[in-house]
């Protein structure tokens, strides 16, 4: 079942196009990582689908609802974003309840408690959030935006600025809440290795447009079908071994790596080609192994090709 | 009706907790009127009750304008800045709610303030005057009638263009406000004399003129859409 979908979504800002034709959808439970360039127009989804902004075509609906022009549809939703939305005087309690008490919570003292337990600041429920560090405001927005149980979260750049601490405590939560609650969470964000981390699948947007959606196992494997990863029996790499492997016809190119070498193979090339040539070249093999590919190399492949295209 | 009491009274208790908002404000709302007012007192020759009913009259409609204008800023102007309100916008409100609850906030603070400003006053007349003083039962009308509809008009008019325009738009704005606070002073002033005091007409003109100025502010805040907040900030 669709928790998101976007459908041909186009906005432009004063004559220039941020999005164009821009359609994918979200299934609910999973985690989507919503990922590109600064500019690229990502912040501009989210608003679309949160309703504060209204698209020049297309449609963005959350459970099947139009959010700009549905209030009650708004209450199934939580949002997290860069500034986190607190008022810097008021108390993290005191910023609790106010939310809680917009979205009609009754008695909500309770589930205030309970996720600032959860959070690991209970001792700091009736501190001034302005006196809190980044990372304990991101977790209070986090906390702020699951308080009324949403069954979707939206979540704009969620670790920025965060120590490496912070960050695994943001993820973990978030791994969390989508498996024990079966949350649909929608994360845009610029770490890709938090992303490759947590999402079940990811879109990549760029000039104006989605360059790739699928799951990031797929994506990464896709990307790194002709790469192999060889290491020469005595962990080092041989003398003058780069020269010869790039005198072979099933070897592409050749780069040091790991303490060993990969190897980009021609398009006629297989691995089992690639193996036979290395051993007939006398080199001694201790390991081969196809090499995976990070999300970034995926995602700035992707990049670079969409702002060609735009 | 609840979404609008939990917004009314954060803005409230927020604009009461800001130090900087409440120094300013003390400054205008006691410095100001008190030493206006003695003043007038020294120089009239008529009826001393008539002359600071008349005073006042012209003088908390300013007041309660500018109050309103000081403790707009913190939920109107900052939360924009910020981009709290975004937040704020995504939750089960109408926009049309958020901007009652806020003006329903500030103008309770704006209004307070001008009627600590005015009781203040009145005490320090009673205190130095050297002849008893009779205040005009129209003056209790015009401080629980008049006032807080100058308190939310400002408020609402000040906040609806908070949220419409853009950063420096507003500080233009903010500019702008302190010359039309100064005009006001000195065009009500002219326009009632303390010494005519306090009467129906005037209290009648600015009822209905308050009330003009309340439904602007209304309408404007109609004509909003969250998509030019969104876009309007920084």
């Amino acid at each position: 079942m669709q928790a998101i979908r976007a459908e041909n979504l186009s906005k432009s800002f004063d004559g220039r196009r941020v999005l164009e034709n821009v359609s994918f959808s979200v299934e609910k439970g999973e985690i989507f990582g919503y990922l590109g360039p600064n500019g690229a127009g990502k912040t501009t989804t989210i608003n679309l689908f949160l309703g504060l902004l209204t698209p020049d075509g297309g449609t963005a609906m959350v459970n099947g609802a139009d959010l700009g022009s549905d209030d009650e549809a708004r209450r199934r939703i939580g949002v997290l974003f860069e500034n986190n939305g607190f008022s810097e005087r008021q108390s993290a309690y005191e910023n609790l309840r106010y939310f809680a008490n917009l979205y009609g919570i009754d008695d909500p003292k309770d589930r205030i408690d309970e996720l600032l337990g959860m959070i690991g600041m209970a001792d700091r429920a009736y501190d001034p959030v302005g006196t809190f560090s980044t990372g304990m405001k991101r977790k209070l927005g986090i906390a702020r935006a699951i308080l009324h149980k949403p069954g979707i979260l939206f979540l704009d750049e969620p670790s920025s600025g965060l120590d490496p601490d912070a960050q695994r405590m943001v993820r973990d939560l978030i791994l969390s809440l989508s498996a024990s609650g079966g949350m649909t969470v929608f994360i845009n964000s610029h770490h890709l290795d938090e992303v490759q981390r947590i999402c079940t699948r990811v879109a990549i947007l760029a000039g104006g447009r989605i360059q790739a959606e699928d799951s990031v196992a797929r994506l990464t494997a896709s990307g790194n079908e002709s790469s192999i990863w060889i290491a020469f029996e005595g962990g080092k790499v041989p003398e003058d071994a780069l020269i010869s492997l790039r005198t072979i016809p099933v070897i592409q190119r050749a780069v040091p790596e790991d303490g060993g070498v990969t190897c980009t193979l021609s398009e006629q090339g297989s691995a089992a080609d690639l193996i036979s040539a290395l051993v007939a070249a006398g080199f001694r093999i201790e390991e081969a192994k196809k090499r995976s590919a990070s999300l970034e190399e995926i995602y700035l492949r992707y990049v670079h090709s969409g702002e060609d295209a735009s | 009706m609840n979404e609008l009491r939990t917004i009314a009274r954060k803005e409230f208790f927020q604009a009461i907790t800001n130090k900087g908002v409440l120094i300013a404000s003390f400054i205008f709302a006691i410095w100001f009127p008190v030493f206006t007012t003695l003043g007038i007192l020294a120089g009239i020759s008529g009826d001393p009750g008539t002359a600071l009913a008349g005073h006042l009259v012209s003088l908390t409609v300013v007041l309660a304008i500018f109050m309103g204008y000081l403790f707009s800023a913190d939920a109107f102007f900052r939360e924009k800045k910020d981009g709290t309100i975004l937040t704020l916008l995504c939750a089960p409100v109408s926009l049309r709610q958020i901007w009652e609850g806020k003006v329903l906030g500030v103008a309770t603070a704006a209004y307070g303030m001008t009627l600590l400003s005015a009781l203040i006053t009145i005490a320090v007349a009673f205190a130095v005057s050297p002849v008893g003083i009779s205040l005009p039962w129209l003056l209790l009308v015009h401080l629980v009638l008049i006032l807080p509809i100058y308190a939310a008009a400002s408020a609402g008019i000040i906040g609806a263009a908070q949220l419409y325009l853009g950063m420096r738009e507003n500080q233009f704005l903010g500019m702008g406000f302190v010359f039309l606070f100064i005009f006001l002073i000195f065009a009500l002033q002219t326009l009632i004399s303390p010494e005519g005091g306090v009467t129906l007409q005037t209290e009648l003109f600015f009822g209905v003129f308050g009330i003009v100025l309340l439904l602007l502010g209304r309408r404007w805040a109609g004509r909003l859409s969250k998509e030019r907040i969104v876009r309007t900030i920084a």
